[in-house]
Parts: structure tokens; C-alpha cells; sequence
């Protein structure tokens, strides 16, 4: 389990992240909801040490972390061992090709041999359909396409938990949903990810759990049935303010 | 005119061969190998630890007052006090020697800042995304950005070498034969001022179309991975 306590994250003399403590299970997917500069993002990239919080502790498994104090090369590399982002923009490295971008952080990262990492990356490549690219360059693919392979690419890292920073914000409906669909089954398999995202039908029918992030603050920690089926008021509004309805 | 051509071309093929081209390749290299370790130090964040960060804070000063030096003062007036000045400070240099270090050390100030733009023109977003990946920065550098940067770095760069080639010109104020200086020579025998200097013009014309072949090769080569490009 991720747990995070008394996260503060300010920017100039704008806190982002005011003293918010959260957990995230093991093996469960969590979708982290809440309007455009809410600090979402900001949450995630904490995870993962792309951000630095001021202050506030990380606790993951066995690994303790306080943001606070500076942190040991190894303790930053074990952090990241268990954690993978996918980013909005896929950030693909565009100088390798498909399957170098998912070959070469286990080979140079973890020292496992080339067979074994192509092995697994064409397996992975299979798993989201896309087999035949493998020796494309990203420019040549579609964002769709991207997104797959950097879900591969996180994948091919065995990373504890995935973390998704609007994996689908940038593509259109179609493209969507076929990167809806992968995490999805990924989901299934008991994947463990966090997700932030605007798509309230994809959290609705894979989230185990919901966060709801708004101002910095927490306003929402509890079930996905909860959340859609027994909505506060402020949730209400949310959910109705992003709802295209005609009648309003 | 033709007989003039006929017999002043092999002294002056030979002055090319012998040192503007030798100079102008050697200088380049380690005007490069300057230029990188230039633009890293000035581009990398040392860690907190200040046993690397305070050396590393005195390095990049040396760095700049490096840049600022060469970039400040005429590459002519560099020349003249490597090869007239220094031997008054018990430095006794060669020609060759101190054509090679003033231009190396001229070529390096300027590329060191063609190729710290290139770094700086990678995306935070690949930075991001290898470390994330756990990617220590020498590894990002060698693997992610340095292939990257190489390819915007190029045209820039070429710029430079050719320029350096023609500058090479200024070494025959520093008593180096070369192919200009040669030019001079026959003139002087000939007097046939524009005939010489414009054969002069054409040969380094020549030379420095053959690089701007290489250039556009060594770009193909470098962008396969961009989109719109032939693979």
C-alpha cells in the first residue's frame, strides 16, 4: 500500500497541496478526480519524485520517505522501482524505435539481458495490438498508438503500481477508448494503478476507488459506488458541470 | 590566364592539403571535445552534495570566463598573442601549435554554446519520462537527450566548421604557409592579383561545398526518426 501523510506543495505563495494525507491499495485501481488545476497531477508526480512536496511523509510497503529531508540516491531509485508514469503526452523517446523504447530502461536500468527484454516487449506489443510496429519510429504512429506503447513501456519496468496523468486527454474519442480498453483489462488483472483522469464513464466502471481532489484539499476518499450514487452536493455540482445537457 | 592557373594550382593544392585542411580538421576536434565539456558544465545541475557542488560552481565560473573571453575579442588579436605574445612569458610555440590552440580554443566558445541550446531544446517531458524509468542523468543524457540534441546541433555546427575553414586564412599572419599565404606569394611573382585571389575564393569554395554535403548527409542520417523524413 501507498500511504501518503500531510503532503504540502506550494508554488511561489500558491499551495497546491494543503497538509493532505491519502491512501492507495495494493492491486486496486484509483482514480483521482477533480477540476483543472486542482493539484492532481501535482499528487501523482509526487509518487513518483518528479515533484517535491515541502514537507509530509511517503509510506510504500516497506519504504519510508519524508519529503522533507533529502533523499538518498538509492531510496529515490527503490521509490521509482515500484512506480511507472504514463504521462498525457506519452513522452515516447522519439530518437528509438517501439520496441527500444521499451527495451532500454530494463536493460540499462535493471541489467536484464537484450533476448529477455525484447522477449517481453513483443509480448507486450501482442497484448495491446500493436505486434507489427515494432521497429516504427513513435512519429510514425498514431497518438493512440503512442499511448500503447507507453503503457508498454511502463509495463516492461514490473512497477508495483502504474501511474496514469490523463492518459487520455490528448486523443480523440476513438483513440480513446482503445487506451480505455487496455487499462481496463490491466485493471482486471489486479494491475494496482492511479489514475487521473476527466473520463467519468471510464472511472465509474474500473475504479475501486475514488479520490476527489479539488484546491488542494481532499474532498472525497471513499468507494466508486458511493461517490457517483450518493454524491455531496459539491460532487453533484461537479458531476452535473461537466455533463453536456441540454436543458441547463 | 589558363598557363597561370596550370602552374600556380599544384603549390597552392598542396598548401591546402599540407594546412588549411589538416588545421581547420584538427582544431575542429578539439574545438568540439572543448564545446562539450563547456555546454556540461554549464547545463548539468550538480547535486546538493558540496563535495561536487562547490568544485562544480568553480568549473562553470571557469566555463563562462572561458566563453566570455574568446567571444569578446578578435580571433586575429587571440592568434597574435598565442604566437607573438606568449614567448615574451617564456612560452615558445610552434606555428602550427599555436594555430591549432587559438583556433580550437575560438571554435569551442562558440559551439559550446550551439550545443547547450541543443540540450536546453530537448523537452523537460524526456527528462520526465526516463527518470521515471529510473534513469540516472548520465544514462538519459548518453541514451535520450545527447541523440537528440546532436541532430538540432548540426546545421549550427556546420556553420562553424565552415567558417573555421576560412578562417584558416589567418593563420598566414602567423607565418603558416598556407593556402592563402601561397596565393600571396605568387601574386607577388605573377601580378596577377585578381586571378590569384579569386582562384584562392574558389578553392576554399570547393572545400567547403564538400562539407556542405557532408552536413546534409550526416542530417538525413540524424533525423530518420522524425516524421516527413525518407527513412
Amino acid at each position: 500500500m501507498i500511504s501518503l501523510k500531510n503532503i504540502v506543495k506550494t508554488y511561489g505563495n500558491k499551495q497546491v497541496l494543503k497538509n493532505l494525507s491519502v491512501d492507495f491499495p495494493d492491486g486496486k485501481t484509483t482514480v483521482i478526480l477533480g477540476p483543472s488545476g486542482s493539484g492532481k497531477s501535482t499528487l501523482l508526480r509526487s509518487l513518483d519524485l518528479l515533484v517535491r512536496p515541502e514537507s509530509g511523509t511517503l509510506n510504500f510497503s516497506d519504504l519510508k520517505l519524508d519529503y522533507s529531508k533529502p533523499v538518498s540516491k538509492k531510496l529515490s531509485f527503490d521509490v521509482r522501482k515500484k512506480t511507472s508514469m504514463v504521462f498525457q503526452n506519452w513522452n515516447l523517446f522519439p530518437n528509438l524505435t517501439v520496441l527500444k523504447n521499451i527495451t532500454t530502461a530494463p536493460e540499462t536500468v535493471l541489467g536484464k539481458s537484450k533476448k529477455e527484454t525484447e522477449e517481453r516487449a513483443h509480448k507486450l506489443l501482442a497484448q495491446v495490438g500493436l505486434s507489427e510496429y515494432a521497429d516504427r519510429y513513435p512519429s510514425q504512429l498514431s497518438g493512440g498508438q503512442q499511448q500503447r506503447i507507453s503503457i508498454c513501456r511502463a509495463l516492461a519496468m514490473d512497477p508495483e503500481y502504474i501511474l496514469l496523468d490523463e492518459p487520455t486527454s490528448a486523443l480523440d474519442p476513438e483513440l480513446e477508448t482503445q487506451v480505455l480498453l487496455i487499462l481496463e483489462e490491466l485493471s482486471k488483472m489486479g494491475q494496482a494503478m492511479i489514475i487521473v483522469t476527466h473520463n467519468m464513464e471510464f472511472a465509474r466502471s474500473v475504479a475501486d476507488k475514488i479520490v476527489f481532489v479539488e484546491d488542494g484539499d481532499i474532498l472525497f476518499d471513499g468507494s466508486t459506488d458511493e461517490f457517483f450514487n450518493h454524491p455531496t452536493t459539491r460532487i453533484k455540482d461537479f458531476l452535473s458541470g461537466i455533463t453536456f445537457n441540454e436543458e441547463k | 590566364m589558363w598557363h597561370t592557373i596550370v602552374t600556380s594550382l599544384p603549390a597552392m593544392i598542396s598548401a591546402m592539403l599540407q594546412y588549411t585542411i589538416p588545421l581547420a580538421i584538427i582544431s575542429f576536434i578539439f574545438g568540439l571535445i572543448l564545446a562539450v565539456l563547456t555546454a556540461l558544465i554549464k547545463f548539468i545541475q550538480p547535486s546538493e552534495n558540496k563535495l561536487i557542488k562547490y568544485p562544480w560552481l568553480v568549473l562553470r565560473a571557469i566555463a563562462n570566463f572561458y566563453v566570455w573571453l574568446f567571444r569578446s575579442t578578435p580571433l586575429l588579436v587571440q592568434l597574435f598573442i598565442i604566437f607573438f605574445g606568449l614567448p615574451s612569458a617564456g612560452v615558445q610555440l610552434s606555428p602550427f601549435i599555436a594555430a591549432v590552440i587559438g583556433f580550437s580554443l575560438n571554435t569551442g566558445a562558440y559551439a559550446s554554446e550551439t550545443i547547450r541550446s541543443a540540450l536546453l531544446s530537448v523537452p523537460q517531458d524526456q527528462w520526465d519520462a526516463a527518470f521515471t524509468l529510473n534513469f540516472t542523468t548520465k544514462q538519459t543524457l548518453m541514451k535520450i537527450v545527447l541523440p537528440q540534441a546532436v541532430r538540432i546541433a548540426l546545421p549550427p555546427l556546420s556553420n562553424s566548421f565552415i567558417g573555421l575553414v576560412k578562417d584558416t586564412s589567418l593563420a598566414s599572419s602567423i607565418t603558416i604557409l598556407e593556402m592563402f599565404q601561397v596565393s600571396q606569394q605568387i601574386t607577388a611573382k605573377n601580378f596577377q592579383p585578381l586571378l590569384m585571389y579569386s582562384l584562392a575564393a574558389f578553392l576554399y569554395a570547393v572545400v567547403c561545398s564538400l562539407l556542405t554535403l557532408l552536413q546534409h548527409y550526416l542530417e538525413r542520417r540524424t533525423s530518420k526518426y522524425v516524421k516527413g523524413s525518407e527513412a
